[in-house]
């Protein structure tokens, strides 16, 4: 794909965060509502105008309309609007940034923040708001940066350009992930190289989350000042904690991993385990194709379960993972039966630890998390893997250890009291465990789906990187992240050093035509925009394409379509999987207007179709 | 759920038009946040404090951030457009998903230009405007805003069911009444006092079609047409169709000297004539029915003089089909100097909050020491009269001390506040002449009843046997038009916007409104595309595919090339006719760079199946546009 330089022009104008429960009465300033503004150097004078103004109208709209705001226009900019419990979002765009793709960015901020931090109300309960301003202006800045115009457009996963790899590689990639999912803590994973995507197991949504604290990390570690000190694994680990909704981890759970192994630590013990495949990867993701090309790895995946026959993926070097597993000792925890339900007190301390971990977070069972908790810093600290993380200076993963300690210690005091009112579960009563969404993270009210504190793990090697998303405990159980950690490092290492080799991708050679194609279920885009500064010879195409891609959206018949202005012929056309846009360069524009079967205008669709064959779009 | 509202800067309702949804779930909130046991208070009330929060945010918004509100839309897909016109802020809802933000914009600006037509200049004053659209009596207040509450629905009836008014064009029947019958009529006719006295339509003033269409809609909602289209049966097809609305041509514009004609007098000799002859055939009126005063566009040779008031009366022919007469009113020549005169001070106050000062701000045209001489000889000359210009002359005078006056301040920014206060006293003035309820002293400047009857009859006679036809051509019973020589062709619209004439037919029946609410939607995107400067669409869209074409040709038919057409910002008026005249100002942009030509602007849109090839159907556009025009040839006529 083609390198798209971003565009001068900011057109994230505000971003703010309004918490309108600090300010309930008549004498409250506004400003003690505003949790984060952007611009920061904004004057605190405008911070109230703006904050207060469009908080206010919103409420009153609402009101109006028995419905939260969803935009807010005005005559120089439009506002993405989010309003939930008390707290009103703002994003302000200019005016080309389709209304659409507004609302799609402030979602994906809050969702970003969410992912990290768990629920706003408790992130705000529990942290200072300096901290949490960092955080929004982090993935703020996330979202905007290496922005074109396009990206504005379509949300879009940055990948690597396949045609421009061995698809060899692809699948040695899709092979690592599987691999790791062998350990049954691991739920999904993807990999990375220099901020794009080798192969995802994950929804793209998923996996642009994941991305931001790989990006972070990797920000900081190519910095000169900061010295990572080398672990005895030999690479650079971390790991943190994130927060999964619920769907998106149901999204997991039904997809490759071997149920029989994995659901003892998974509530969905009565659910039967749904193989609908083994493995999204880039090359897979379209949900056609029959299992990938490693039959005989795969199936002996499904049916032995952890390590033991590891080894005989030939992806994997053998003696990597032979001299640091034992293959024949597995943790006896991953063997138990998926159907011991009532078995808890009978499973190792260390399981039923991890239980009354995810029973406090939902049932308030403070005492067993709190034992938990404490037993888990010494872990941290004895774990030379995380060791390693914690002193290399990394302040995101620090950071994020820290915050998960001390939300669980206010999380413990604050449920308490909530117990105390409801009178809520005894230990030991598991409400959570039989119920449709069994298990369950913060929530600030009944309305707000549960997120789940899960664990994202990355393992660096160069630009390289393996994240996984894991079971709470895997930080704890040393054992399965050496497993982890070592079977895969081999095959990273030699990952890398191929895809080092290969030459980012000469951006798409400015020919005569110039297009964009959204692939809606992966969220890729490939475009050969020549991204030059400004893009002026690409503006009329960048602004047809979004005001189509507009039309499109909201209007589900709409299949194909040709718009004209004096100085551009744009081509758009759209199935349920991709969108497409085509202009073709020179050739004369010069005619009348009126209809006329010779006009080349009405031949995009056909050169389009013809043309963008190379570049992998079929059209047909 | 739908509403529009009028409401000044401090949050007073001007006026409110809500459908009974909406009122119920204003009452609704409203009860809900008063104390009980007090009973449902006034709807006026309720509104305006569910809505004060937004009013006031707006005019924060505009003071200190120098932006204003244009939309908002909730998650429940309900829609709110502003928009503010001087210190007047209209608010427009949606609540039930059948209008987007096009449409309610659209309905503001159409609110906004039948206040217009209705009050003239008055509208330039916001204080005054202010009083006039919320009366002290409440009786004539409930009065005035259930006529403007008609002539709302009146235009969204109109506009849902009847495809001129959705392309907003007016089909002028190029020579006479025989042409009739190829555009059948929408059963209005409008003619001046001139046309009258000689009976004929030669040379009669140019109405803007802006200002027709705003007539048909206060015809309209005086004798509404009972020719609904929501008939059932396949029978009663009657008004629907083809429809078509018959004007006089354009001809040779009045010749006025106005300006230092003396107030009150006759300006035109013409009207002057009509008038007299008027006056004379006069008899008593047992019951004179009244005219309506109107505020019509006037093009003179000077110029285009806005807001010049007319009467307008509506005289039923038959049923559905109704005579409008138009008389210009003999005091025009006061609204014209007034009209001068706002200009000039309205100039003179921009330039000076510019920044500009001293002779800088007094350039341009007219000037205000243009202006000087003829303002004191206004004044002088409304002195002896009825009017009331003692405070004009109050105030005119201290202008003249700050600007004028030797060691006086001259045209500095503190000039401004009386630059704004010689436009409300003007503005005042023209309330004075044109607004007030004409008292008994004004009957004989009316057209005398035996006046209209006669002109009644005559017309009656003279449309005997069209009427006939149309009658015919009425109970022809159309399912589905069918184009033998076009295949696929669904539907189409062909537009001259250079002399207004459309040609189209669209059928009735299960079909035919399916149909109906594609071509609308077509309408409304392809102008929202036309907005961004996009003046060919071509859409696949389900079953159907349809075509968009906008080009410029000159009067001998050839082709021009397509040029740029600006494009503008979200909130602009919608493109249209009747609230700004979108394709005037495109043809006066795109003949710059055609100078000694005269252009012509034509726009087509089709429907076809699907299924037809895209050669096939650009071929057919291809036809039409080429075919339409000669009428010798036409395919449909």
């Amino acid at each position: 794909m083609a390198e798209l330089v971003p565009s001068n022009s900011r057109r994230c104008t505000y971003f703010f965060l309004y918490d309108g429960s600090k300010v309930k009465g008549e004498g409250d300033p506004t400003r003690q509502g505003i949790c984060y503004f952007y611009p920061e150097e904004t004057s605190l004078d405008r911070q109230d105008l703006l904050c207060g103004q469009l908080a206010g109208v919103g409420r009153c709209v609402s009101e109006l309309s028995l419905s939260p705001v969803r935009i807010l226009r005005l005559r120089r900019n439009k506002f993405a609007i989010r309003m939930k419990d008390d707290f009103f979002w703002a994003l302000g765009c200019s005016l080309e940034v389709p209304t659409v793709s507004v609302c799609e960015l402030l979602d994906q901020l809050i969702n970003l923040f969410c992912f990290y931090n768990g629920s706003v109300r408790r992130s705000y309960q529990i942290n200072s708001r300096e901290l949490l301003a960092a955080r929004w202006a982090q993935y703020l800045s996330h979202l905007q940066s290496g922005c074109s115009e396009l990206h504005y457009i379509f949300s879009c996963l940055r990948t690597l350009d396949s045609t421009n790899v061995d698809p060899l590689l692809l699948l040695k990639a899709a092979l690592i992930l599987q691999a790791c999912q062998r350990c049954p803590l691991v739920l999904a994973g993807c990999i990375l190289f220099r901020g794009r995507v080798v192969s995802t197991q994950m929804s793209p949504q998923l996996t642009m989350k994941v991305m931001v604290h790989e990006i972070e990390t990797y920000n900081k570690a190519s910095r000169p000042a900061v010295e990572r000190t080398s672990s005895p694994f030999g690479g650079d680990v971390c790991a943190t904690t994130v927060f999964l909704t619920m769907s998106e981890l149901q999204f997991l759970q039904s997809a490759p991993i071997d149920k029989d192994v994995s659901s003892h630590s998974t509530p969905h013990k009565d659910t039967p385990p749904q193989r609908t495949r083994l493995s999204r990867t880039l090359s897979d993701m379209t949900f056609t194709e029959s299992e990938t090309s490693d039959p005989g790895c795969s199936q002996s995946y499904l049916k032995v379960s952890y390590s033991p026959h590891l080894s005989d993926c030939s992806v994997f070097s053998p003696s990597t993972s032979r001299s640091t597993v034992d293959p024949v000792s597995p943790p006896p925890q991953f063997l138990e039966s998926p159907l011991s339900n009532g078995d808890h007190s009978d499973e190792a301390d260390e399981e039923g630890l991890e239980v009354s971990y995810y029973h406090s977070f939902l049932s308030n069972e403070g005492g067993s998390s709190r034992v938990h908790l404490d037993g888990d810093s010494p872990v941290f600290e004895e774990n030379p893997l995380l060791n390693g993380a914690g002193e290399d200076g990394d302040a995101a993963c620090g950071a994020a250890f820290d915050f998960r300690g001390a939300e669980y210690g206010h999380e413990h005091e604050e449920k308490d009291l909530e117990e105390a009112s409801r009178g809520v579960s005894s230990p030991g009563h598991e409400p959570e465990m039989s119920g449709p969404s069994p298990r369950s993270g913060s929530f600030d009210n009944s309305e707000e789906s549960p997120l789940i504190p899960m664990m994202l793990y990355l393992h660096r090697v160069k630009g390289l990187v393996l994240a996984l998303l894991a079971e709470p405990h895997f930080l704890s159980d040393s054992a399965s992240m050496e497993e982890v950690y070592h079977s895969s490092l081999a095959s990273l290492n030699g990952l890398e050093a191929h895809l080092r080799t290969v030459s980012p991708g000469a951006p798409g050679a400015p020919g005569p035509y110039v297009f964009a194609h959204f692939d809606c279920i992966q969220s890729t885009l490939t475009a050969n925009l020549s991204g030059r500064p400004g893009g002026a010879p690409e503006r009329p195409f960048v602004r047809a394409t979004s005001l189509l891609h507009s039309h499109f959206c909201n209007t589900e018949t709409l299949q194909e379509a040709i718009i004209r202005s004096a100085g551009a012929a744009v081509y758009g056309t759209r199935s349920v999987a991709q969108e497409t846009y085509f202009q073709q360069y020179g050739g004369s524009l010069r005619n009348s207007g009126i209809p006329n079967y010779q006009d080349s205008a009405f031949s995009l669709p056909s050169k389009a179709r013809h043309r963008l064959m190379k570049h992998g779009v079929n059209l047909l | 759920m739908k509403c529009l509202l009028i409401a000044s800067e401090s949050a007073e309702v001007l006026f409110h038009w809500t459908d009974p949804e909406f009122q119920q779930n204003i009452q609704e909130q409203y009860g809900a946040s008063q104390e009980e046991g007090q009973g449902l208070p006034a709807f006026e009330d309720s509104i305006s404090t569910q809505f004060a929060p937004i009013i006031i945010s707006c005019s924060t918004m505009v003071d200190r951030l120098g932006d204003s509100y244009t939309s908002f839309t909730t998650e429940n897909n309900h829609i709110y457009v502003l928009h503010q016109f001087d210190e007047c802020l209209y608010i427009a809802v949606n609540g039930d998903g059948e209008e987007g933000e096009d449409d309610l914009r659209r309905k503001i600006y159409v609110m906004k230009k039948m206040i217009e037509v209705m009050f003239g200049m008055v509208t330039l004053s916001s204080n005054l405007m202010r009083r006039e659209l919320r009366p002290q009596d409440t009786e004539q207040r409930a009065r005035l805003w259930t006529h403007l509450q008609g002539l709302l629905e009146t235009y969204s009836q109109l506009r849902e069911n009847d495809q001129s008014f959705l392309v907003e064009v007016l089909a002028h029947p190029s020579h006479s009444f025989c042409c009739l019958h190829l555009f059948s009529l929408y059963y209005i006719i409008l003619m001046t006092s001139k046309s009258m006295k000689r009976l004929n339509f030669r040379n009669a003033s140019t109405l803007s079609t802006s200002d027709l269409l705003a007539l048909i809609i206060m015809a309209q909602n005086m004798y509404p047409s009972n020719t609904d289209l929501d008939d059932p049966g396949p029978e009663s097809t009657s008004g629907s169709g083809p429809e078509s609305f018959y004007t006089p041509e354009p001809s040779p514009t009045d010749s006025t000297n106005s300006g230092s004609t003396p107030v009150f007098e006759f300006v035109d000799p013409d009207i002057q004539m009509a008038e007299d002859s008027l006056q004379t055939l006069e008899v008593p009126p047992p019951d004179p029915s009244t005219p309506r005063r109107v505020f019509l566009e006037v093009s003179l040779k000077e110029g285009l003089y806005p807001m010049m008031p007319h009467s307008m009366y509506c005289l039923p022919l038959w049923p559905g089909i109704t005579l409008v007469l138009l008389t210009k009113s003999p005091t025009s020549a006061v609204a014209m100097s007034v009209y001068k005169f706002l200009e000039a001070f309205a100039k003179l106050e921009k330039r000076l909050s510019e920044g500009h000062e001293g002779s800088a701000a007094t350039r341009g045209q007219p000037t205000i020491f243009d202006i000087r001489s003829k303002l004191d000889k206004f004044i002088k000359a409304l002195g002896p009269s009825e009017i009331q210009s003692a405070q004009l002359q109050h105030v005119w005078t201290e202008f003249k001390n700050r600007a004028f006056a030797r060691g006086g301040p001259g045209f500095t920014k503190e000039l401004i506040p009386w630059c704004k206060n010689m436009k409300t006293q003007l503005c005042g003035i023209y309330r004075q002449c044109f607004l007030i309820e004409p008292g008994p002293s004004d009957i004989p400047r009316r057209l005398s009843p035996s006046l209209q009857e006669r002109a009644q009859t005559m017309v009656q006679e003279k449309l005997m046997d069209w009427k006939d036809f149309l009658l015919v051509k009425s109970k022809r019973n159309i399912t589905m038009v069918s184009y033998p020589d076009f295949p696929g062709l669904i539907h189409f619209i062909c537009v001259d916007r250079s002399t207004e004439r459309s040609t189209s037919e669209l059928g009735k029946g299960p079909v035919a409104q399916f149909i109906k609410s594609k071509v609308w939607s077509l309408v409304s995107t392809t102008r929202r595309y036309l907005q961004k400067g996009y003046s060919t669409v071509t859409l696949r869209d389900g079953d159907f595919y349809f075509c968009y074409f906008l080009w410029f040709e000159n009067d001998t038919g050839y082709k021009l090339e397509a040029g740029e057409i600006p494009p503008l910002p979200d909130d602009s008026a919608p493109i249209g006719m009747l609230a700004w005249d979108y394709y005037r100002k495109l043809l006066r942009y795109y003949s710059k760079h055609h100078q000694g030509e005269v252009v012509k602007c034509y726009e087509l849109l089709t429907v076809h199946l699907g299924v037809i090839p895209s050669e096939i159907i650009l071929q057919h556009c291809r036809q039409l546009a080429s075919k339409l025009w000669e009428p010798s040839r036409n395919p449909l006529l």
